[in-house]
């Protein structure tokens, strides 16, 4: 077999694996549009009006907004909490480092389905302990999303600071710059693609998770992929298609600009 | 991602505990004053004790309770509900069809992936192997709800596939709620990981070496055999290990391709714990896929960590 043809072999394989990632989204894309009232093969005719459908349903409308709302305090939390552990994670050499470190990133090693269930129970238990609601309440969502957003905050933002010098918070300490300052006007614009590189990913590990908010949803308060699950096992139309495709439209824009800061491939 | 899947997904949200690159050693400020580490840690260290490490914990305590039906859950001390589990074939059979279904799925990535992996490495230039890789990988992200969504457009009975074969007189063939759909729908969950995961470590072997046995008149696949394979070992195991773990915890795709009568254990563990409401023997459920992802990750692991040193002697 000469060289050319195995070239041809690989390239072909790789063309017909992408089509198979990639395709279905194209599909379903597509049908979103189509004028046809029960979905079917091929389009009668093309419309807008599922868009206008898909808006004007309860479940999608507010389990969108419910979406937005949680991922962005799960950003806001996986940062807080995020960024000063993996500062100390680079800058510091400190007994039980490796531990922590294993230890924040494990939300990622947990299954999706096996720490929701055991969060949930322990929300049950702490609302007969305390009497108050926490399972199927935004804050109980807000701490679950925050802990699947964590490592991947801590993953992007170690790997921006180690490859940023400490010789410059050095400098700036020699010269009589305290520990915030430091932070705030030296690390924290070197290391800023890190930081919206994770805040963006976050955002959409956050947005698209099903197994753990499974558990901890309540009535009313749906994110916008267990509402799309609800919907699939009942029913499969163009309707929930323009809602997928709005999805991949946004995630795809957040994904393309947060590459453009940290390589996404990386981040695996 | 997976995470999980997964997850995404991570799948589903879960993914990669194998390619988490430790941080070098730290340089400076060694030995000097410790409390500033703990305290920037600390938040963080409490939030992931009190989210995920003690609610599993209690977890695995309520599996050794009792359930009693009308009440819930009985304090006991009793490995009932484990042996509920190895005593029923139903539950052995959830067992049995998450297995089988994870580890042809599994395969399938190894097989699908490697020839894309090995082409981005060797063949394709710098430009398009990031472009090429960011899209494996932005599908992924896109969640497993509207992944799914897509392939039931495409699987579905009226569905694209069908209309495709019927325009040129094929018979419609049902796929939607069959396990050969919910084998197409995990693999290309699982197909970005085991890209990406391959591709970096075919990165680190030495194109060289490749050329030299070729020049040595090793044919193609002698190479891969005697070259590529042994040293991209520890990828590939990574890979397959990433991929088996993510699709022995699925979720969407079993429930939504595979339909009612299709039974995986993380759809089980959710049935159980939340509907149900059996939560001593739903978290023995949960307990015992850990378990037994664990025990076939770390057997495959040693035996093929062996087998890799006697190759490498």
């Amino acid at each position: 077999m000469g060289l050319l043809a195995v070239n041809r072999i690989y390239a072909a394989i790789t063309a017909l694996v992408l089509a198979f990632v990639v395709l279905p989204l194209g599909a379903v894309i597509w049908v979103s549009f189509f004028a046809n009232r029960i979905l079917s093969f091929p389009a009668t005719g093309y419309t807008l009006d599922w868009y206008v459908r898909a808006w004007q349903l309860d479940s999608f409308r507010n389990g969108f907004i419910t979406s937005v709302e949680t991922a962005l305090v799960a950003v806001a939390l996986s940062l807080a909490l995020g960024v000063p552990a993996s500062l100390a994670l680079v800058r510091y050499r400190f007994p039980g480092r490796d531990a922590i470190q294993t230890l924040l990133l494990s939300p990622m090693v947990v299954p999706g389905i096996v720490g929701g269930a055991a969060l949930f129970m322990a929300f049950i238990e702490l609302e007969i302990l305390l009497d108050v609601d926490i399972s199927g309440t935004l804050p109980g969502l807000f701490v679950a999303h925050g802990l699947i957003a964590l490592p991947w905050t801590v993953r992007l933002v170690t790997a921006s600071l180690v490859g940023m010098s400490p010789s410059y918070e050095e400098a700036a300490q020699s010269l009589g710059a305290g520990r915030l300052t430091t932070f705030f006007r030296v690390t924290l614009p070197i290391i800023k693609p890190g930081i919206v590189a994770a805040a963006l990913f976050s955002f959409v590990i956050s947005f698209i998770d099903l197994e753990k908010s499974i558990f901890l949803v309540g009535p009313g308060r749906t994110t916008l992929q267990i509402a799309l699950v609800s919907y699939l096992e009942w029913n499969l139309d163009s309707t929930v298609a323009a809602v997928a495709t709005v999805q991949i439209l946004i995630i795809g824009v957040l994904l393309l600009v947060s590459d453009r800061y940290a390589r996404l491939s990386r981040a695996f | 991602m997976t995470s999980s899947a997964s997850s995404g997904p991570a799948t589903s949200g879960a993914t990669a505990p194998v390619a988490t690159a430790s941080p070098p050693a730290p340089r400076g400020r060694e030995g000097r004053r410790l409390a500033p580490a703990y305290g920037l840690t600390a938040p963080a260290t409490i939030f992931v004790l009190l989210a995920l490490i003690g609610p599993l914990a209690l977890m695995f305590r309520y599996s050794l309770n009792r359930f009693v039906p009308g009440q819930m859950m009985v304090e006991a001390l009793t490995l009932d509900n484990y042996a509920r589990f190895f005593a029923d074939s139903f539950y052995q059979e959830v067992l049995g069809t998450t297995l089988w279904i994870s580890a042809l799925s599994t395969l399938l990535c190894l097989v699908a992936g490697f020839p894309v992996a090995y082409f981005l490495v060797r063949q394709a230039s710098d430009k398009w192997k990031g472009r090429l890789l960011l899209l494996i990988v932005l599908p992924l992200l896109m969640g497993n709800a509207v992944r799914t969504a897509a392939w039931m457009v495409i699987l579905g009975d009226k569905g694209l596939f069908n209309a495709v074969i019927g325009a040129i007189g094929i018979s419609p063939v049902k796929l939607m709620y069959t396990p050969t759909a919910v084998v197409i729908g995990l693999v290309s969950v699982l197909l970005p990981f085991m890209i990406v995961t391959l591709q970096s470590v075919i990165e680190g072997i030495d194109a060289n070496l490749e050329s030299a046995a070729q020049s040595l008149g090793a044919s193609h696949l002698t190479v891969l055999r005697r070259v590529v394979l042994p040293l991209a070992l520890p990828g590939i195991l990574a890979g397959t290990m990433l991929c088996f773990i993510l699709s022995m915890n699925a979720y969407a795709t079993p429930v939504l391709i595979g339909g009612p009568s299709f039974h995986m254990m993380a759809p089980t563990v959710y049935q159980q714990v939340a509907k149900a409401m059996n939560w001593p023997f739903g978290a023995a459920l949960a307990f015992v896929l850990m378990a037994v992802t664990l025990v076939l990750t770390t057997t495959a692991n040693v035996l093929v960590q062996r087998r890799y040193r006697r190759w490498s002697e």
